[in-house]
């Protein structure tokens, strides 16, 4: 098996795909009946619980968009099937692209889809990005009936560290990331190398770049539709001009 | 007529019963795929790398729960951590149905229409993504064609790119959030270029090594004054 994308894009995964997902419309629509038929019985306006359900539906379809940009974008790195289970249950886009590149770096390769992104090194992406991302999940289960009462405490000593404690480590997370590449294709730039820089800084630039017009258009004329799509479309900007200008 | 209390406990059982067969799918699909296909990663490898992702990760995912979980009240808490995408539509999609419902966090109504707008929500999501898969299927050959292998190879980049100017231009956390990457970037540049480049295996070490360093620089900065926070946790 030295193809890994035989396994990201089997049948086998696809099954597993389709059970998650259908798994997630009976535990949604199993919510949605318990709490209707409680909101009946308390004497709620049906016209009340009606207009929740459509508001939250007509205002969901325009932000799930973007989730189907990044599925198109890892597809091809990562196969169909598990981004799509992924970006399902509890994952974003960003996530799962660290996650996975976490799982092939720590086996000592390159980086997602690289040289030697073998089938294993693709089975430890999927346990990384699956597994790191299960905590909220944990904690709400193991927990909730506990934590609503101690969040007043919690809230109440130095409040205003915690935010900038988590924003710091974060911080951490995205300077790795943004280092490993800026500092690629610094070093080409050093006496003694190559020079050839390599598509990985002017990538990142042309993607800021992006951001930061994207950014501009949502201030200047209010185009707050914008705001859910400016990430994804940067990152297609970005990809396109790989292919397009730089190579 | 049942009590809101026996409500609230069914609630929790089916969210528990729910969210541990949701936990059994996430763990079970790299399971069954290594088992399907007998490709096992090195185990020691795998728990280097996992360790180096929790470290950032665990205290996010707790700010997230003691954040939102007073607002989604105890079903729409339990589908919130299920089905995820809270920042950019779970929890715009509740507070806008309770606003225009009239209703508040922790009163019944409340907790009745958070569940039927995070479950609505969740399902139009869900929707989408699967439409979208049977779309994206036929498309594989021309995605893999080679001629676009550039776009792919750079996915990484392209997305960092913009996040680090989205995260760096917001103040979500209630301060200017450059402020505490600025230091923890530069000397992530220096580091890796001191590697010769490329940070490879050694990013397990370095992910925590930053966190760390980027919060001794914050609580410097913030002892300082120099990082102002204008607003804490939100209020419930």
């Amino acid at each position: 098996m030295d193809n890994y994308l035989d396994v990201a894009n089997s049948s086998f995964l696809a099954i597993m795909g389709g059970m998650v997902f259908i798994f997630l419309l009976l535990q949604c629509t199993l919510f949605l009946r318990k709490a209707w038929n409680r909101g009946v019985e308390s004497g709620m306006d049906k016209a009340k619980l009606k207009g929740a359900i459509r508001q939250s539906m007509i205002f969901s379809i325009i932000p799930s968009l973007p989730i189907l940009i990044s599925l198109i974008a890892m597809a091809p790195v990562l196969g169909i099937y598990f981004p799509w289970i992924r970006l399902s249950v509890i994952g974003s886009a960003p996530y799962e692209l660290i996650a996975a590149d976490v799982g092939a770096k720590s086996m000592g390769i390159s980086g997602l889809g690289g040289e030697g992104y073998t089938a294993a090194i693709f089975a430890s992406s999927m346990w990384i990005m699956s597994l790191g991302i299960v905590w909220g999940l944990v904690i709400v289960l193991l927990f909730l009936n506990r934590i609503q009462g101690t969040i007043s405490k919690a809230k109440s000593k130095d409040a205003k560290w915690i935010p900038i404690m988590v924003a710091a480590l974060f911080a951490g997370l995205l300077s790795v990331f943004l280092g490993d590449i800026i500092a690629g294709s610094l070093v080409e730039l050093l006496p003694g190398s190559e020079g050839a820089i390599g598509l990985g800084l002017p990538v990142l630039i042309i993607s800021a770049v992006s951001m930061l017009f994207f950014g501009v258009l949502i201030k200047k004329f209010e185009m707050n539709w914008l705001r859910d799509f400016a990430l994804s479309f940067s990152m297609v900007i970005a990809m396109a001009a790989a292919v397009l200008v730089l190579n | 007529m049942k009590t809101y209390e026996s409500y609230l406990n069914s609630m929790h059982r089916l969210g528990r019963i729910t969210g541990v067969i949701a936990l059994i799918f996430i763990i079970g699909v790299p399971a069954l795929t290594c088992w399907k296909f007998d490709i096992f990663p090195p185990l020691g490898n795998l728990m280097a790398g996992l360790g180096s992702l929790l470290v950032i990760y665990i205290p996010i995912s707790l700010i997230e729960v003691m954040m939102y979980t007073p607002m989604a009240g105890i079903g729409g808490s339990y589908l919130l951590f299920v089905t995820g995408n809270l920042t950019n539509l779970r929890i715009p999609a509740l507070i806008m149905c309770m606003e225009s419902a009239e209703v508040q966090s922790a009163t019944e109504e409340g907790e009745i229409i958070s569940t039927i707008a995070v479950a609505a929500s969740a399902l139009t999501t869900t929707i989408i993504i699967g439409l979208g898969v049977l779309l994206l299927v036929p498309l594989t050959p021309v995605l893999n064609d080679p001629t676009l292998k550039p776009a792919f190879d750079n996915i990484l980049p392209a997305l960092f790119g913009a996040l680090a100017v989205a995260w760096m231009g917001s103040s979500t956390s209630g301060f200017s959030q450059w402020k505490v990457a600025i230091m923890p970037l530069i000397l992530a540049t220096i580091v890796v270029m001191a590697m010769g480049g490329h940070a490879g295996r050694y990013i397990g070490i370095l992910i925590p090594g930053l966190g760390l360093l980027s919060i001794i620089f914050a609580r410097f900065m913030y002892k300082k004054g120099w990082i102002k926070v204008d607003s804490a946790l939100p209020e419930s």
